[in-house]
């Protein structure tokens, strides 16, 4: 069947039909986009932390900007080439677009890979440092995980003193981590026993009767044995309890006749104390003891730690102490007072008194150095501001020193410090790359971004720069995140054209035209998005 | 042969050759502009640092853009009528949606005088 209106136009549109049906789809691509950036506006208008301003790379979102600009005109070139009939350079534009294309997303690629790498922690004062953690360490070695990955210095570390209990969810359990459990156990040559009788309730039908004898050893095995045994006692008493339920509406729906079923409710109830003779004992959960102390480490984001009792997220429960568990940054590459200055104003603290007394300032000497060199910064900047653009009627300077010029200390200010305290430069090209991959610990060196233990107990909330770590990031990966897509999904059908459209072409030209037309249609629409993404997530 | 676009000739497309390459330089200084007007304080509208008048200019410059985009390179200088209607009501509906987040101010639970 030949599909009709793909090369001549319809007498009632005026067009051929996949035009009509792009720009209906562009419709509905706006009012998609739209939504996003009316929750952008939402979300900014309503932060309640210090909205990040001009906080991503603007050189390589410049960059992303030719490339999608640039392959827009190589796009409509392609179509204009195909018109004239002209192959070759309708190849030769294709081909530039589709690596236009592949292009901007790896310059994507490689501005997510940073953020995704770049850690965050918000201090219980709200001071905010970011930078890079280092990896748990044995002798010399990395410590690796049981993917083999490095781990990095943020764990939790709890200690499990001889007698110490933990207590298994026998429905829950992780077996990997019960497996982690018992390494750490077995290296410090401790054993893990049950610590009583798992037996038969004394009202029930099994009573006394012992299923896991007290002594026996942790295994996994063991766990899935016993939750073996609780769910044949689950289904047993769920069926027994069901049946007598059952019975009792029969009862009280024949003593009630004509009555509601929600009149006669309250009348309906199993009498437990007859029933459990019949039932079996129920166990969901198993506890053992250690006939030795050992210390075991968690990802923060797998426990729940407390002082004396720590829970998992599979609901084991680890009676053992919290050692110290540090997050040890190796590199901090900025420091961060907007939101702890907000929540000042807020409380009507000065905001100095406020920095003063925070935690990174009382503890940390090289913070203090850094916080009175940029002092004396925003004195400077202060000054030249006032006398550049004067003072309005009232008095007050007409430009003053932002928010975030005040209170933030970013990586390009801790690489300027070093570099005019310890005299340090870079090469052309370091630099360069700096504005991608971000600051370069390596030839800056610890003494431009230092190291930085916080105590567990300091730890606000920490992340990643991921959509986790607050809103901005959230809008800024979903913004972003959607029109990588639709840069890969056009890419795909361009290059679709490019490289099986020769048949088409020789066959119906004018129908490649048009196809092409169309899927440039779409490219320039994402383009279009671009251009309002680019300044205001880079930009403002 | 009827088409939908007026280019019809290879004179025509030729002609707008041209004119694609005009946008793409107007495209690239506006982009080098909005660069300019956020980053260099010697351009800075408004006051000091980023302010509203940041926004309205680097909105109004990416308007501008998007606008080229639209009419030269998505070809709205010379469509059918039908194009116009789907497009307009859809641009039109999200900006009425837009404006709904300006009640969101008049809102009870923005009102700190409700709690």
């Amino acid at each position: 069947m030949e599909i009709p209106y793909i090369v001549n136009a319809r007498k009632d549109t005026g067009l051929f039909n996949s035009k009509i049906a792009i720009w209906l789809f562009l419709a509905s691509e706006v009012m998609l986009f739209g939504g996003f950036f009316s929750a952008y506006v939402f979300l900014r208008l309503g932060a309640d932390y210090p909205w990040p301003e001009r906080t991503l790379p603007v050189l390589p979102g410049l960059i992303n900007t030719f490339v999608l600009i640039g392959s827009s005109v190589t796009v409509v070139f392609a179509w204009a080439a195909l018109k004239l009939r002209n192959w070759r350079q309708f190849q030769i534009y294709m081909s530039i677009t589709v690596l236009c294309a592949l292009l901007f997303m790896v310059l994507k690629g490689v501005e997510y890979n940073v953020k995704l790498h770049h850690q965050a922690v918000r201090l219980s004062d709200y001071s905010v440092v970011e930078g890079h953690l280092g990896y748990e360490k044995k002798g010399d070695d990395y410590v690796l995980d049981h993917n083999g990955k490095k781990i990095e210095e943020n764990m939790i570390r709890l200690q499990l003193e001889e007698g110490g209990t933990t207590t298994f969810s026998v429905l829950r359990f992780h077996a990997d981590w019960v497996e982690e459990i018992l390494m750490e156990a077995d290296s410090a040559k401790a054993e893990l026993k049950l610590l009583a009788d798992i037996k038969g309730d004394e009202s029930n039908s099994d009573a006394g009767k012992v299923y896991f004898a007290a002594g026996t050893p942790l295994s996994i095995d063991l766990l899935k044995e016993i939750k073996k045994v609780h769910l044949i006692a689950r289904a047993h008493n769920a069926e027994l309890r069901t049946n007598a339920l059952r019975q009792e509406w029969v009862v009280a729906k024949a003593e009630n006749p004509g009555k509601k079923d929600w009149e006669i409710s309250d009348q309906v109830s199993i009498d437990t104390t007859a029933l459990s003779p019949r039932l079996l004992t129920e166990m969901s959960t198993a506890t053992f003891a250690t006939s030795k102390s050992f210390e075991l480490i968690f990802k923060p984001r797998d426990v729940k730690e407390g002082a004396e009792q720590s829970r998992l997220r599979d609901d084991t429960t680890i009676k053992g102490k919290l050692l110290a568990s540090p997050m040890v940054f190796h590199n901090v590459d900025a420091i961060d007072f907007q939101h702890l200055v907000m929540k000042a104003d807020e409380k009507g603290i000065d905001p100095e008194t406020a920095i003063q007394n925070s935690w990174l300032m009382q503890n940390n000497p090289f913070v203090r150095e850094a916080w009175a060199w940029h002092e004396e910064g925003v004195a400077a900047l202060t000054k030249r501001l006032t006398e550049e653009y004067g003072l309005d009627e009232k008095g007050e300077p007409n430009r003053e020193p932002t928010h975030k010029e005040l209170y933030r200390i970013g990586w390009k200010d801790l690489a300027k410090f070093g570099e005019e305290r310890h005299q340090i430069s870079l090469s052309a090209t370091d630099s360069l790359k700096e504005e991608f991959m971000g600051p370069n610990y390596e030839a800056r060196g610890e003494e431009t971004f230092p190291h930085l233990s916080v105590p567990r107990e300091e730890i606000g909330f920490a992340s990643k720069f991921a959509p986790a770590w607050n809103t901005y990031y959230a809008i800024y990966f979903t913004m972003t995140g959607l029109h990588g897509l639709h840069v890969i999904g056009g890419a795909l059908v361009l290059a679709y054209y490019l490289f099986f459209g020769r048949k088409m072409y020789l066959e119906n030209p004018e129908w490649l035209a048009n196809r092409v037309e169309v899927g440039g249609l779409f490219w320039h629409f994402v383009d279009l998005v671009w251009i309002f993404v680019f300044p205001i997530l880079y930009l403002m | 042969m009827a088409h939908s676009s007026e280019l019809t000739t290879a004179q025509e497309i030729q002609k707008s050759k041209k004119v694609y390459l005009a946008v793409f330089g107007a495209l690239l200084v506006g982009t080098v502009v909005t660069v300019l007007v956020a980053t260099v304080e010697a351009l800075d509208v408004g006051k000091h640092g980023f302010d509203k008048w940041d926004a309205v200019l680097g909105l109004f410059i990416a308007t501008v853009k998007a606008s080229l985009v639209a009419y030269i390179f998505m070809h709205l200088n010379h469509e059918k009528k039908a194009v116009y209607w789907i497009f307009f009501s859809a641009l039109l509906l999200c900006a009425s949606m837009f404006g709904i987040l300006f009640l969101a101010k008049y809102s009870p639970i923005f009102d700190k005088f409700f709690y």
